[in-house]
């Protein structure tokens, strides 16, 4: 009889194709998040690892739990780290703005393009995945640097006679992840306007409104959940980045992603790296949800 | 056949609404719309009727300004609308699809083409309550198109169109979405409607049923042009070709060579009967020229002995019997080989003389009811 049940509940078709992602998520998302966890509340120690231990056997079934909140304390006191979390929400946030704008004009672009453009058009927009992220970090070091590609073609053309100073400064890490995370904008606002039902502009019309209103009016409205989705893509992972503000910024360029860096590479204080990572995950947490819920409604 | 004329002399003495002239469209190597020339006159309930491709759809789409005639002109109470934008014309259009705006309620679908026109805001709102009245959708005005029904979504669409009082009105297969029963019962709301706010209607239908019900004139298309124009009933009775009657309705072709003209009508000798045939009506054509006689199959008596009739007689085999509750099809075989439908009314409830399969019948036809065609 139980082993009815657990057939039939348990091991069902159904059942097992679902626990496929949830095995996975369970294995490479939570139980690694957890370790980071645990390790947030460690204390850093000259050994290896460099943390002190979570949970203490003295004889008894049931461990003791050793955990201290003095990172998340000193996080929050100094305003070092208040800076970086404020300074890279600001450069994700301004880099997405830039990136949505862009990346909306080259979608829409893409969508009323001939028809046998748009494969190949599309190509170009992810050719660039096909070399490592990193090369392409280091290749604007090669067009931004004052010696660099760009300078020598502003200076040759006579439209500045002084080269400009862009590499290692925030315009240059605004740039580099512009560029970096522009097809994660292009491919859902250009599925989105793509599957959108042609007619509609053409009732817009119809009824009157000229087609830059048609534009603000209908394509647009109905884009969000394309706009959203490409936002979200490129905010959530801009905020943590390390290796472009590494690469491309200079001292003013304060991101917590290289803080996070330093304190695990540099200081070697795991227990602190780690507070900084579950901070920075909080964060993201409520845009992260509100991005599932906008992708729940654009379902049904 | 001469009264049915004289009705659409009437029609085209008025001045036309809208003129297309000499009008042709091609997409790359293919012609869309091959040089037709056609009237269209106020107050009508015109529809273009024919097969998928055949050119009706881009048709009205020139209408609408979505495409540009390649040659010919466009116009509308004598003033070439060729080159007019869509915003900038005064004419609406259903869509196939509707169209609606899902962003937006019922209520400010119907108020978006007022909104362009920058009219005063109780202007709209008494507008739109009024056409909300119209196609009975006064409780739903807050609703999202997503929360609608087909019908419903059908009506809002209708009324979107009708909101700014267009000089005319395109439909673009208005009833294709809906079950037949909604269908029907739309058809006459469509017409009510349009009778009531005498607005010039052309729709785009493949369904001559539907054509045949709503419309006043008919346009029977095929492969980029205009067949042939005319009431409902003159295309049912007198098509000017075989394909036109083919396309309107059922009908029965009997290919033979013409024989001459006396006082019963047009003579014609078919392959299948050693007699002649007879039809009344007279066309020009010459002796031993190849010619069709059309017969309607509700327009055939069937028989099962030999009947009191002189000529136009046919003898043949039921092979098939669809029972349609109101009337019946018979599949009659002649000795040729080929197969004629009758359609006859089911009068009585049963009938202890009913044809049956394999049943040896005589067809016969007045030679009124018969049209002869040379193409």
């Amino acid at each position: 009889m139980k082993n009815n049940m657990l057939s039939k509940y348990i091991f069902n078709g159904r059942n097992a194709v679902i626990a496929v992602p949830y095995l996975w998520l369970l294995i490479l998302f939570l139980f690694p998040f957890l370790i980071v966890l645990k390790i947030s509340f460690a204390e850093p120690i000259i050994a290896i690892p460099p943390f002190s231990s979570f949970f203490h056997w003295d004889g008894s079934f049931w461990p003791t739990i050793q955990a201290s909140f003095y990172n998340y304390v000193f996080i929050l006191e100094d305003s070092l780290y208040l800076n970086a979390y404020l300074s890279s929400l600001k450069i994700a946030l301004i880099s997405t703005l830039i990136t949505l704008v862009i990346g909306y004009a080259i979608a829409y672009s893409i969508t009323k393009a001939p028809t046998r453009w748009k494969g190949l058009l599309l190509l170009m927009v992810i050719l660039p995945f096909w070399t490592s992220f990193l090369i392409r970090v280091y290749a604007w070091i090669g067009i931004l640097k004052t010696e660099g590609l760009l300078n020598l073609m502003l200076l040759s053309l006579g439209i500045t006679d002084q080269p400009l100073t862009i590499m290692n400064t925030n315009l240059a890490v605004y740039i580099g992840i512009v560029y970096s995370y522009l097809p994660f904008m292009i491919l859902p606002i250009y599925a989105n306007i793509e599957k959108m039902d042609g007619s509609l502009i053409e009732a817009a019309a119809d009824l009157g409104c000229r087609p830059f209103k048609t534009f603000w009016k209908i394509t647009i409205p109905l884009s969000i959940p394309g706009i959203l989705a490409g936002c979200f893509l490129v905010f959530i992972p801009a905020v943590g980045e390390f290796v472009i503000p590494d690469l491309l910024g200079g001292t003013e360029t304060l991101m917590i992603g290289k803080v996070l860096w330093i304190e695990f590479f540099s200081n070697r204080d795991w227990p602190l790296a780690s507070a900084v990572a579950v901070i920075l995950l909080a964060m993201l947490i409520l845009p992260i949800m509100y991005y599932q819920k906008s992708q729940e409604k654009a379902i049904s | 056949m001469n009264e049915i004329e004289s009705e659409t002399t009437k029609l085209s003495s008025d001045k036309p609404y809208i003129q297309f002239q000499n009008v042709s469209k091609k997409f790359g190597n293919f012609t869309a719309i091959n040089d037709l020339t056609l009237d269209i006159f106020n107050n009508e309930f015109f529809s273009l009727l024919g097969p998928s491709g055949c050119g009706k759809t881009t048709l009205l789409r020139m209408l609408a300004g979505f495409e540009k005639p390649t040659n010919g002109r466009i116009l509308l109470e004598g003033e070439d609308i060729s080159n007019i934008p869509p915003h900038l014309r005064p004419i609406n259009m259903m869509f196939q699809s509707y169209a609606l705006f899902p962003h937006m309620t019922v209520e400010k679908n119907i108020a978006f083409g007022l909104k362009q026109d920058k009219l005063p805001s109780n202007k709209i709102n008494q507008r739109v309550d009024e056409m909300l009245e119209l196609v009975e959708l006064t409780e739903f005005s807050k609703r999202k198109p997503n929360q609608l029904s087909g019908g419903q979504r059908q009506r809002v669409a209708l009324a979107r169109s009708l909101a700014k009082r267009p000089k005319l009105l395109l439909l673009d297969e208005p009833l294709g979405a809906l079950d037949k029963r909604l269908r029907e019962q739309t058809q006459f709301e469509l017409m009510n409607i349009q009778e009531k706010l005498g607005i010039t209607f052309i729709i785009v239908t493949h369904d001559q049923e539907e054509a045949m019900t709503v419309s006043s004139r008919i346009g029977v298309m095929d492969s980029g042009n205009v067949i042939q124009v005319s009431t409902p009933n003159n295309l049912y009775e007198a098509p000017a070709t075989k394909s036109v009657a083919e396309f309107i309705g059922n009908v029965n072709l009997f290919e033979g060579v013409y024989k001459g003209f006396d006082d019963i009508g047009t003579k014609l000798k078919c392959e299948h009967s050693e007699s002649i045939v007879y039809s009344s009506q007279s066309i020009d054509a010459k002796n031993g020229s190849k010619i069709w006689l059309a017969v309607r199959p509700e327009k055939l008596e069937i028989f099962k002995s030999p009947p009191d009739y002189k000529y136009n007689i046919l003898k043949g085999t039921i092979i098939d019997i669809g029972y349609g509750g109101s009337f019946s099809t018979y599949h009659v075989k002649l000795p040729n080989g080929n197969m004629i439908s009758v359609i006859r009314a089911n009068r009585e409830r049963t009938s202890e003389k009913s044809i049956t399969w394999n049943d040896e019948v005589y067809l016969h036809w007045s030679s009124k009811s018969a049209v002869v065609l040379t193409e």
